[in-house]
C-alpha cells in the first residue's frame, strides 16, 4: 500500500444477460468503467504499469452477483458519491456499480476477507416441490462430502464446513427457491449449483432451467459472525 | 415490423456450450434503436472473437445507426457447439442486439474478409433460413450485400449476394440504404430495386452480367446487361478527414483479436510491392492530419476505458506526420498506463526511433517484413529494402534493448530459386549475428528472431494476377528446402499450411464456376476453413471433383497476359496497363518507385476516380 493513495471500495451487481460473463472479463469490463469514468486512479509500477484494483471472490459463468465487490486505489480523495456517480455513468447497465465507500488502506484483501457467499438457486420445473428438494438436499449434506467433477477433476468438499448452515427452500414462481450459505476460500469453494444438481439428480427430480444468483458476499469476524465489507 | 426476440429460446443454450459471452451482446458503446422503420444487420462470417474489432463494421455501424429511421445491428457465425444446437431447436441465426432473426432484417450486410470465408458465408445464410443463392430469393428476404478485402475477384461467391460494395463504404452504404427505403417505398420489385442498386457509385450487381465466351468456347468476360456499367469502379473517398472515425467504438467484454482502440492513420499504401493486393486496389495514399489522429486518440481513449491504442494502416511508420504523433501523445498520456502501439515497421532507422519513442521501457518485440532472401528476389517483387538496411535497423533495435524481431518472409514468388530460399536462411543467420553483436553477452541468451514464412497467393488486381502459383508439392518442396536451411539455434520458424494456400489461391482467381463448387464444400461439412483444425483439404477435392472443376487449372496454371480473366469487369482504378508494365518490370528485375514520395509512376488510379494522394504533412522525403 502506498502512502497517499485512496482505497475505494466499490460493490456492483452483475446481472440479466451478464451473468455469463467469465470472471477474467469482468475484470476487464469493471477496469476500462474506471477509465471511462475518469478516477484519479493510482497505476502500478513496474514492467507494465497498469491500473491498480483488487477483485473479491470470482463469479462461475452464469451465475449472477447482487453485491460483488473490488477495491480501487486513487490519488487523489474523490468524494464517495461523486465517484458512485462517475463510475455509474460508465458503466454497462447489467455491469453496474451500486455503493462506493472508502476502507483502510490495511484493510484484508478482499479475496481474504470475503470467506461467505449466500446464494439462491432457482430451479424451474413442472410440479417440482419445495419439500422434495428440502429433502432431496438434507439427504446429500448428511453424507458429509460431495465429489465434484470440473473440468476433467475431481474435487472433494467437506459439507460441513462448505455449508454453514441450513438451506431454506422455498416454493416460487417457476418451481423452487434454495437460499444457501457458502464457505469460500483459497482452496476451492463448492459451487452451490453442483451442490444442488447433485442432490435432485439423486432423488430423480427434473428440472427444465437451474439459475444462480451471489446475493451476498460477506466477510467473517472472530464470533463468527457475519457483515457486509462496506 | 416486429421481430421476434429470440433470446428467451437462446439463453437455456448458454449453459452447454462455450465461451457464452459471444451471444450476450450488452457491451458499452453497443446501440439498439428500437423503433426503427429500416434494419440492417452487419455480419462477420466467423465468430465473435474473430469479427468484433473489424473496423469497417464499426465505422458502417456508426454510420447507419447515425441516419434517421435506420437501425444497424451486427451478427456474427456461432461457433460449432451452438450452431448444432440452434439447428435442433431450429433457431435461426440472429443479430446480437435485438435478437432477432436475421432474415426480418430489411439488409443483411456480409463482409468478405478473405478466401477462406466464403462457406462461412453459406453457413452464415442457410443458419438464418436466407435462400443461398440470390436468385431464389423473393421479396420477403432481405437484401443480400456484400463487401470487402476479397470483392476485387467477386466471382466465386458472386452467386451468393444481391448486390456487392467494390470499396469504400462511409458514402455508399449511405447510398445502398437510402436507394432500398425509398424503392421499398415505391413498391418496387426485387428485379428494379437491384437495377436502382446497379446505378450507385460503385455496387456490382451480380445478377447483371453474364459470362460470355468466344467462338472456340473460351471464356470472353463478364457482360453488362444494360444499365448496369460494363466496368464497376471501385468507391473511393477523396478525403479521410470527410469523415470521423468511430470514437466510442463497442468494447467487447470478451478477450478478442485487437482488443483495443484503433485509429486509421492513413487509408491505401503506393510502395508498390508487386505480390500486394491492398497495396494495388486500395490506391491512392491519404493521410489524417496528426491533429486528427491524436484529437481521436485520446477521445476515443476517454470514451471506450481501453488501456492501449494502435495506429493503423497499411504502412503506419509511412505517414508523413507520424513523429509529431507519438511525441504529442507520449505527453497526453504520461503516466495513465496507456501504451500506444504500432502494427508493422519500416525497415529503418526512423522506425526503430519510433518504436523507441512509445516503448516507455515495454521492448516486447518488432516485426519487420523483408519478404525476400536475395536482393534479386527483392527487386522483382519490389520490396525495396536491402541487406543493409535490415541488418543496421536489427542493430538499432537490440542496441537499444529489443531482444526479439519478428521477420517476414513469402516463398514461391514468380522467378524465385532454390537459391532465394536458401537466401532467407542465410539472411535469418545474417540478423542472428547482427542482433548477437548488438546485445551484451550476458543477455543472448534470450534473443530470438522468429520467422514467419507464407506462401505467395497470386491475387487479382496485382501485377502478377496471371502468375501459376507454386504447385501443392512444389510449395512442400520449397517448405523443406528453408527448413534445412534456416538456422535452429535462436529462431522460431513458422510456415504456412501449403493446403491451405493452394485453396486460397484457386478461390482468389477463379470465377462463377466455382460457386457450385463452395456449395458442394459445404454441403460436405466444410466450414471454418480459416481455423487450422477445422480445414480439410479432402472435402474440397471431392467438392472440385463433384462440380468437374480442375482447381489446378485455376491456380497453377500461367495465364496469357492477353487472355480475359474473370474480374475484368471490376476495377481498384489501377490499369491493366500499368500491371502488365510492372510485370515487365519485375521479370526484368528492375524496381519501380513509391509516388508518395516521388514522381507519378502512372498507375493511373487517380485519374480514373478522380481523387488525389493526400500527404499531412506535405510530399514526404
Amino acid at each position: 500500500m502506498t502512502p497517499g493513495e485512496f482505497r475505494l471500495r466499490v460493490c456492483y451487481a452483475k446481472q440479466g444477460r451478464l451473468r455469463w460473463l467469465s470472471h477474467l472479463e469482468v475484470v476487464h469490463a469493471l477496469e476500462r468503467m474506471v477509465r471511462r469514468a475518469e478516477l484519479p486512479f493510482a497505476v502500478t509500477q513496474g514492467f507494465s504499469p497498469h491500473l491498480k484494483a483488487a477483485f473479491g471472490p470470482a463469479l462461475p459463468v452464469g451465475t449472477a452477483g447482487e453485491n460483488e465487490y473490488f477495491d480501487v486505489w486513487l490519488k487523489e480523495y474523490t468524494r464517495a458519491p461523486e465517484a458512485l456517480s462517475a463510475l455509474a455513468a460508465a458503466a454497462a447497465p447489467d455491469l453496474a456499480p451500486t455503493e462506493t465507500v472508502y476502507v483502510a488502506n490495511n484493510a484484508p484483501s478482499l479475496t481474504a476477507a470475503l470467506v461467505i457467499g449466500l446464494y439462491r438457486v432457482e430451479l424451474d420445473g413442472k410440479g417440482i416441490r419445495a419439500d422434495q428438494v428440502h429433502a432431496a438436499l438434507a439427504q446429500v449434506l448428511s453424507a458429509g462430502e460431495l465429489v465434484v467433477e470440473h473440468k476433467g477433476k475431481q474435487k472433494v468438499f467437506d459439507l460441513t464446513r462448505s455449508v454453514p448452515e441450513d438451506a431454506r427452500v422455498s416454493d416460487g414462481d417457476s418451481g423452487v427457491v434454495v437460499d444457501l450459505a457458502v464457505r469460500m476460500g483459497p482452496e476451492g469453494s463448492l459451487r452451490p449449483e453442483s451442490l444442488v444438481r447433485a442432490a435432485i439428480e439423486k432423488a430423480g427430480i427434473a428440472v427444465s432451467a437451474v439459475r444462480t444468483t451471489r446475493r451476498d458476499t460477506l466477510v467473517e469476524d472472530d464470533e463468527g459472525v457475519w457483515s457486509r465489507p462496506v | 415490423m416486429t421481430r421476434a426476440d429470440l433470446w428467451p429460446r437462446i439463453e437455456p443454450l448458454l449453459s452447454r456450450i462455450e465461451r457464452p459471452t459471444r451471444y450476450v451482446d450488452r457491451e458499452w458503446g453497443a446501440s439498439h434503436v428500437e423503433d426503427a422503420d429500416y434494419s440492417a444487420a452487419l455480419v462477420y462470417p466467423d465468430t465473435y472473437e474473430i469479427g468484433q474489432a473489424n473496423q469497417a463494421i464499426g465505422i458502417l455501424y456508426e454510420r447507419l445507426n447515425g441516419l434517421e429511421g435506420v437501425s444497424a445491428e451486427r451478427a456474427y457465425l456461432p461457433w460449432i457447439d451452438l450452431i448444432e444446437l440452434m439447428r435442433e431447436d431450429a433457431i435461426p441465426l440472429f443479430a446480437l442486439e435485438s435478437c432477432a432473426p436475421l432474415r426480418d432484417f430489411d439488409l443483411v450486410g456480409i463482409t468478405v474478409p478473405h478466401e477462406l470465408s466464403y462457406t462461412n458465408i453459406l453457413e452464415v445464410l442457410d443458419l438464418a433460413g436466407i435462400p443461398i443463392r440470390a436468385e431464389d430469393r423473393t421479396d420477403c428476404d432481405p437484401l443480400v450485400i456484400g463487401g470487402g478485402p476479397c470483392v476485387y475477384n467477386p466471382e466465386p461467391f458472386a452467386a451468393f449476394f444481391d448486390a456487392i460494395l467494390i470499396g469504400e463504404g462511409e458514402d455508399a452504404v449511405v447510398d445502398i440504404v437510402e436507394a432500398h427505403r425509398t424503392a421499398k417505398a415505391d413498391g418496387a420489385t426485387r428485379t428494379d430495386t437491384l437495377v436502382r442498386l446497379a446505378a450507385i457509385d460503385g455496387v456490382y450487381v451480380p445478377s447483371l452480367y453474364e459470362a460470355s465466351t468466344t467462338e472456340d468456347g473460351s471464356f470472353a468476360g463478364m457482360v453488362a446487361q444494360s444499365p448496369a456499367p460494363a466496368v464497376v469502379y471501385k468507391r473511393v473517398l477523396k478525403d479521410l478527414g470527410s469523415h470521423n472515425p468511430p470514437t466510442c467504438p463497442i468494447v467487447p467484454f470478451m478477450d478478442v483479436v485487437h482488443d483495443r482502440f484503433t485509429v486509421e492513420v492513413l487509408r491505401g499504401c503506393t510502395r508498390g510491392c508487386r505480390f500486394c493486393q491492398a497495396g494495388m486496389v486500395y490506391r491512392p495514399v491519404r493521410e489524417r492530419s496528426a491533429d486528427e489522429v491524436v484529437r481521436d486518440v485520446v477521445a476515443g481513449l476517454r470514451c471506450t476505458g481501453y488501456d492501449e491504442a494502435s495506429l493503423t494502416s497499411l504502412s503506419t511508420a509511412d505517414h508523413s506526420q507520424l513523429e509529431e504523433v507519438l511525441r504529442r501523445l507520449q505527453r497526453r498520456l504520461a503516466g495513465t498506463g496507456v501504451s500506444v502501439s504500432l502494427p508493422s515497421l519500416r525497415v529503418d532507422a526512423f522506425s526503430v526511433e519510433m518504436a523507441r519513442l512509445i516503448s516507455a521501457g515495454k521492448k516486447t518485440g518488432l516485426t519487420f517484413a523483408p519478404e525476400a532472401g536475395t536482393q534479386r528476389m527483392r527487386d522483382v517483387i519490389n520490396k525495396n529494402v536491402t541487406e543493409e538496411d535490415l541488418l543496421g535497423t536489427v542493430r538499432l533495435a537490440f542496441e537499444a534493448g529489443w531482444r526479439r524481431v519478428k521477420l517476414y518472409f513469402m516463398i514461391g514468388l514468380p522467378t524465385e530459386t532454390d537459391d532465394d530460399i536458401r537466401g532467407i536462411g542465410t539472411l535469418v543467420y545474417k540478423v542472428l549475428q547482427a542482433a548477437r553483436e548488438s546485445t551484451p553477452p550476458s543477455q543472448r541468451g534470450g534473443l530470438k528472431i522468429g520467422v514467419s514464412v507464407s506462401t505467395f497467393v497470386p491475387k487479382a488486381g496485382t501485377p502478377f494476377q496471371w502468375e501459376a502459383q507454386a504447385t501443392l508439392e512444389e510449395v512442400q518442396r520449397k517448405q523443406a528446402i528453408l527448413r534445412e536451411s534456416t538456422p535452429r539455434k535462436g529462431v522460431d520458424l513458422h510456415w504456412h499450411d501449403a493446403e491451405v494456400s493452394f485453396l486460397e489461391g484457386v478461390m482468389a482467381r477463379g470465377g462463377r464456376e466455382l460457386t457450385q463448387v463452395i456449395e458442394a464444400a459445404h454441403r460436405n461439412g466444410a466450414r471454418f476453413d480459416a481455423w487450422t483444425e477445422r480445414f480439410s483439404l479432402d472435402l474440397w477435392m471431392r467438392a472440385f471433383d463433384e462440380c468437374g472443376v480442375d482447381p489446378v487449372k485455376t491456380a497453377n496454371v500461367a495465364r496469357e497476359v492477353t487472355q480475359v480473366l474473370p474480374w475484368e469487369h471490376i476495377s481498384s482504378g489501377v490499369s491493366g496497363s500499368y500491371l502488365v508494365r510492372e510485370r515487365d518490370r519485375a521479370y526484368a528485375v528492375k524496381t519501380t518507385a513509391d509516388c508518395s514520395f516521388e514522381g507519378c509512376t502512372g498507375c493511373d488510379a487517380c485519374q480514373e476516380l478522380g481523387v488525389d494522394i493526400v500527404l499531412a504533412g506535405g510530399r514526404r522525403s
